[in-house]
């Protein structure tokens, strides 16, 4: 027997065993099986080994070994005999005959230990038991004794095999159903879809003119007259327009789609007037970034837009009809075509098959994500008009940059962080109201404001308003509002006092109380309570406090409970996050739902209305989940992979985390760690109740519970002495 | 073999000496073997085991469940594959079946158309083998845990009885009523055997660890009390003194001789006794696990030129060389603990009862065929029904894994 093979097998079955896989690793089985062929002796080995191994106090270690033992078992005639003359070992640390001698954990691989041990004696007996009488014997043991029902282990499993086969049928069949349907749907939306996206396509053409459509001549006036606050109009040079216009082609398409002429009119109007009309200036950004490139910016700009990519598009009498045909194609997208794509994708993953149709699908769902991506690159500036009644219900793709730049709007008191749905259009005006003079550059409002309410202020939106933080900071701004008000518009007053006098008559009338009637005085009697001296014949209390003072007593002279008047309101809203499983979260939180943070308006798609809140939501989901692309959720995601067989790198993204973990520096590190501390909730809950801090906290509250007995009856003599 | 045949042929060996070898080297090759089965009828652990004596052909056993069943040994069917059937059986149906385990069954010496059962149902029943009733049940105050009747006896048909009582009770089959008392134990009796050699000599084993030795016609009391330090240490330890093992002594077995007295302790040990002194013939058979609460069953071999004991031992039988204390061999089959064993003196096979149910049967290793046999033997095989078996002793490497 050559030592090195020796070597190698020991080696072999030591990898095998501690590999901690349900299944063993063919090759190596395999070269285990090419030496032990060679000679009996190696057979031997590799049985002493397998029975050392076998004992280990591992069920993980021992499934291995099993697995290994049958391997050989239905192979070398030698090795069935070392095994059945140790059958009784073996049955005791496999199948766990011996009461005493449990099977070791992990709990669950230990139950499939026993299984998969029966089932190997079952078969080893069908097999061999005519020949191997302690085989036999042990079966038979087994079956009688140990009252293990092999019959009824193979009519259940075939049973489950059914059970499994015809869940299987069903769940086909359900499938091949909803394909079946979803390729009609998919057959009668596509025509709708593909019309949907070329009339998007038209649409963003006749929004933004290619460049190639403009002569250069034609474009130059369009460079507007610059900021007249921080740009004095005679450092315009008219020729850079035109090279900037070529340096960067998409700048062209920051067009309006206005009458070319009439707006060079204005603008140019605009450039001798300078100061005045401010807002409709600001209207045309193509301006900044002429100003930007000729270096003539003043400071009081925010330097942190991007003209390049920012295309920005307005809605005008002229385009009205293009921008509402688009509005309305986007929300048709967005509601309809891309939901019912995406289910496909879902559904032809999953059902298999189908790659055809799959990939078909996808492709739609591009096509349609690109149009939404172009629809959203236009910033499309609806009319505000007609954006009230849009915006409440429909996607509204107002360009939430624009106002992270110039919205520097001062905190206003009354924050109100939760908008209710009838009060948004209140919201998405409040800026231009707020906003101090200076700021007011870059606000577009084209429109006359209605009514501003100084008192709608979004702010902050990370800021619970659940918790003290919060209800501190609104209190501050509230002692701070004087300042603010005043400065922003007239207005704001008068309204104060109407609210004031509004106050008045709903506040509530207080019956007429003790406290009243003592108000501001100062007691020294009250609460307090005189005992007298004991009356009895002989036993006399040792000291006697004459005056007792009853904090309760006291308390009761000075202060007033008042009970809650008002009304309970049920709650109407849900928080309609979306979940994993393609539902809506249907919470009904007053303010904030514990799973998804504060409830926010959300269409029906469970995405959020207000821009703001979708960008804190990005933002959070950005740090959650740094590097992962969030355009497709990672469950998806896998199932294209499988279905396709494409790598797309799911694994390498969300993998991570379940093998990282796993006992570092340990010498069998794919085995279950057996000493890790097991996180159940019991566990959990142990480490809550049985700590330190809160022990204490119950033996006082006992105590507390205990005292209060004694002064309960403390007129009784027993008790008044201790 | 061939010289012991020779040698036998010329008449210069004793016919004795042929015979003690080959039971001898039938005895070493003990294994279990396809050849000889025994049918399952107990659906409980085996107490008890017993073979007659007067053509060896019938075995008794004692379930935990009370069952009483007896088996045919004898191979008539000129095979060597036979199972032992079964061929009558006191089944749960029966109305005389005893009501809890049976410790103990023994057929009476004499004959085969009676035996005698004692069980934890306080009872002992002595049989009528051609109906299976009762002819005589004997009631007792306690469980009782053994009786044994003299095989040799002439003068007197008297079962010594073994109960939690620390008295051992006589009881006489002439009269059917119980004739002596002989008191000194101070523990329940585990074991009782009468001595093969004289008739009226019988030996106690008692849960006070004390081995006792009567002459039954003697009232006054034991003999002599067996002592394991064969008194030399009594003065030191007044404790010990007198007690055969340092725990409860639950089996007893003379040699078939009756010269010496077998005893095992749950203290592991095993001890050769000489009968007709007392002393401890300190033979070392080393540890002897042992941890029944109750009698055990232990055989000695009968015939062969070196005796064997047959000791159960955990889920095994120990084979020890009785009179050196080695540890011959180790009979593994049972699946659990084994309580009986009981030798077959003809034949040379053992015969074993345990926990698991199962009474299995070692008997020896058929020989290697010779050369010439093997010759014959390959063509009678061609046609035989043997290759299924064979088929199962070969390897089975696929080619794929050269």
């Amino acid at each position: 027997m050559d030592h090195a093979q020796r070597e190698k097998l020991s080696e072999l079955v030591e990898e095998l065993t501690t590999s901690g896989e349900p299944k063993l690793n063919q090759d190596k089985m395999k070269e285990v099986k090419k030496i032990c062929k060679v000679s009996n002796d190696y057979i031997e080995h590799v049985y002493h080994l397998i029975m050392m191994q076998l004992a280990q106090e591992h069920a993980e270690i021992r499934l291995s070994a099993l697995q290994i033992t049958d391997e050989l078992f239905s192979r070398s005639h030698l090795f069935r005999t070392l095994l059945v003359s140790n059958l009784q070992e073996f049955l005791e640390l496999t199948v766990e005959t011996d009461a005493e001698q449990p099977l070791p954990p992990p709990q669950e691989v230990a139950r499939k230990l026993k299984t998969l041990a029966i089932h190997t004696i079952q078969a080893w007996q069908d097999a061999y038991g005519q020949a191997y009488k302690k085989l036999a014997l042990g079966y038979h043991f087994l079956k009688q004794v140990k009252k293990v029902d092999f019959n009824d282990i193979h009519a259940r499993t075939q049973a489950e095999r059914r059970r499994l086969e015809e869940k299987q049928k069903r769940l086909e069949r359900i499938y091949k159903d909803k394909v079946t349907k979803a390729i009609q749907e998919m057959e009668e939306a596509i025509p709708d879809i593909e019309e949907c996206l070329t009339e998007v396509e038209n649409c963003i053409q006749l929004l933004t003119p290619h460049p190639g459509d403009f002569n250069l001549g034609s474009l130059e006036p369009t460079a507007a007259s610059p900021s007249p606050a921080s740009m004095p109009p005679g450092h315009h040079k008219e020729p850079l327009v035109s090279t900037v216009d070529d340096e960067r082609p998409c700048c062209s398409k920051d067009l309006e789609d206005k009458g070319a002429e009439e707006l060079k009119e204005v603008t140019k109007k605009e450039e001798e007037e300078s100061s005045e009309e401010e807002s409709e200036m600001e209207e045309v950004p193509e301006q900044d970034a002429f100003i930007r490139n000729t270096g003539l910016m003043s400071r009081t700009y925010s330097l942190a837009l991007d003209i390049s990519t920012d295309v920005s598009v307005k809605e005008t009498e002229d385009n009205e009809a293009v921008v509402n045909a688009m509005r309305d194609l986007h929300c048709l997208i967005s509601t309809k075509h891309l939901p019912a794509v995406q289910s496909w994708v879902k559904l032809f993953t999953k059902a298999g098959g189908n790659e055809v149709l799959l990939r078909r699908a996808l492709d739609l769902k591009k096509g349609l994500v690109k149009a939404l991506q172009k629809h959203k690159e236009l910033h499309i500036e609806y009319r505000r008009r007609e954006r009230r009644v849009v915006k409440a219900g429909t996607c509204d793709v107002e360009e939430e940059d624009d106002d992270d730049d110039f919205e520097e709007v001062p905190e206003k008191e009354g924050l109100e962080l939760h908008i209710p749905d009838h009060l948004r259009a209140e919201y998405g005006l409040e800026p231009a109201s707020a906003s101090t003079s200076s700021l007011k550059l870059a606000k577009p409002v084209p429109a006359p404001q209605p009514l501003p309410l100084p008192k709608r202020c979004s702010y902050a939106e990370e800021q619970d308003p659940t918790c003290a933080a919060a209800t501190l900071l609104v209190l501050k701004q509230k002692l701070a509002s004087a300042s603010p008000a005043s400065t922003s518009g007239g207005c704001v007053e008068p309204k104060d006092k109407e609210e004031h006098s509004q106050d008045k008559a709903k506040a509530p009338v207080i019956p007429f109380g003790i406290d009243l009637y003592y108000w501001g005085q100062e007691q020294p009697t009250a609460g307090k309570m005189i005992r007298f001296s004991s009356q009895h014949q002989f036993w006399v209390p040792h000291e006697v406090e004459e005056e007792v003072e009853n904090k309760e007593l006291s308390a009761q002279m000075k202060s007033r409970y008042i009970t809650f008047a008002g009304n309970f309101e049920p709650i109407t809203h849900e928080c309609r996050a979306p979940m994993p499983n393609g539902t809506l979260c249907k919470r009904q939180d007053r303010v904030k739902c514990p799973f998804h943070g504060v409830i926010i308006p959300r269409d029906d798609m469970g995405n959020p209305t207000n821009p703001d809140d979708a960008a804190r939501l990005e933002k959070e989901r950005m740090k959650l989940q740094e590097d992962q692309p969030d355009w497709r959720d990672p469950e998806l995601m896998r199932e294209i992979e499988a279905a396709t067989g494409e790598d797309l790198g799911s694994s390498k993204t969300f993998g991570k985390g379940k093998n990282g973990s796993k006992g570092k520096g340990k010498k069998y590190s794919n085995l279950t760690d057996l000493k890790q501390s097991t996180n159940t909730a019991r566990s959990r809950l142990e480490r809550k109740v049985f700590n330190k801090s809160a022990m204490r906290r119950v033996t006082e509250a006992m105590k507390r519970v205990d005292r209060r007995k004694h002064e309960k009856f403390a007129n009784q003599f027993n008790y008044a002495l201790n | 073999m061939l010289g012991f045949l020779s040698a036998r042929q010329t008449g210069l060996d004793d016919p004795l000496r042929l015979r003690r070898a080959e039971s001898t080297r039938r005895v070493l090759s003990f294994e279990l073997n396809s050849d000889r089965e025994v049918d399952r009828i107990h659906g409980n652990g085996i107490n008890t085991l017993d073979i007659e004596v007067i053509d060896g052909r019938y075995m008794l056993s004692g379930g935990a469940d009370g069952v009483i069943v007896i088996y045919d040994l004898e191979n008539s069917s000129r095979k060597p594959q036979y199972t032992c059937k079964a061929l009558c059986t006191v089944g749960r149906s029966s109305r005389y079946v005893h009501r809890f385990s049976v410790e103990t069954v023994q057929w009476y010496p004499r004959d085969t158309g009676m035996f005698v059962s004692s069980s934890f149902d306080k009872t002992m029943k002595v049989w009528d083998t051609e109906t299976l009733k009762p002819a005589e049940v004997f009631q007792f105050q306690g469980n009782v845990y053994c009786h044994h009747m003299s095989p040799i006896a002439r003068k007197h048909s008297l079962i010594a009885v073994g109960t939690e009582d620390p008295k051992v009770q006589l009881c006489d089959l002439k009269s059917g009523g119980r004739s002596h008392i002989l008191q000194g134990h101070r523990g329940e009796i585990l074991s009782v055997r009468w001595s093969p050699r004289h008739e009226h000599i019988l030996a106690t084993a008692s849960a006070d660890s004390r081995v006792r030795l009567w002459d039954v016609r003697k009232a006054s009391g034991s003999l002599f009390t067996l002592d394991q330090h064969n008194r030399e240490k009594s003065k030191a330890s007044s404790e010990a003194v007198n007690t055969a093992h340092n725990g409860r002594v639950n089996g007893l077995r003379f040699t078939p001789d009756g010269l010496h007295l077998l005893s095992t302790g749950t203290d592991d040990r095993m001890r050769l006794w000489n009968s007709a002194t007392g002393a401890n013939t300190l033979v070392n058979y080393g540890k002897v696990e042992n941890d029944s609460r109750k009698g055990l069953q232990v055989a000695v071999s009968q015939g062969c030129s070196a005796e064997f004991a047959f000791v159960p031992c955990g889920s095994s039988v120990a084979v020890y060389a009785l009179h050196t204390g080695e540890r011959v061999t180790t009979l593994r089959g049972h699946y659990n603990n084994v309580n009986c064993c009981v030798f077959h003196p003809d034949y040379q096979e053992l015969y074993s009862g345990g926990k698991d149910c199962n009474i299995l049967a070692w008997v020896p290793s058929p020989r290697c065929p010779d050369i010439e046999d093997e010759e014959r033997g390959a063509a009678a095989q061609e046609g035989a029904g043997q290759p299924a078996a064979n088929r199962a002793f070969e390897d089975a490497w696929s080619s794929d894994e050269g």
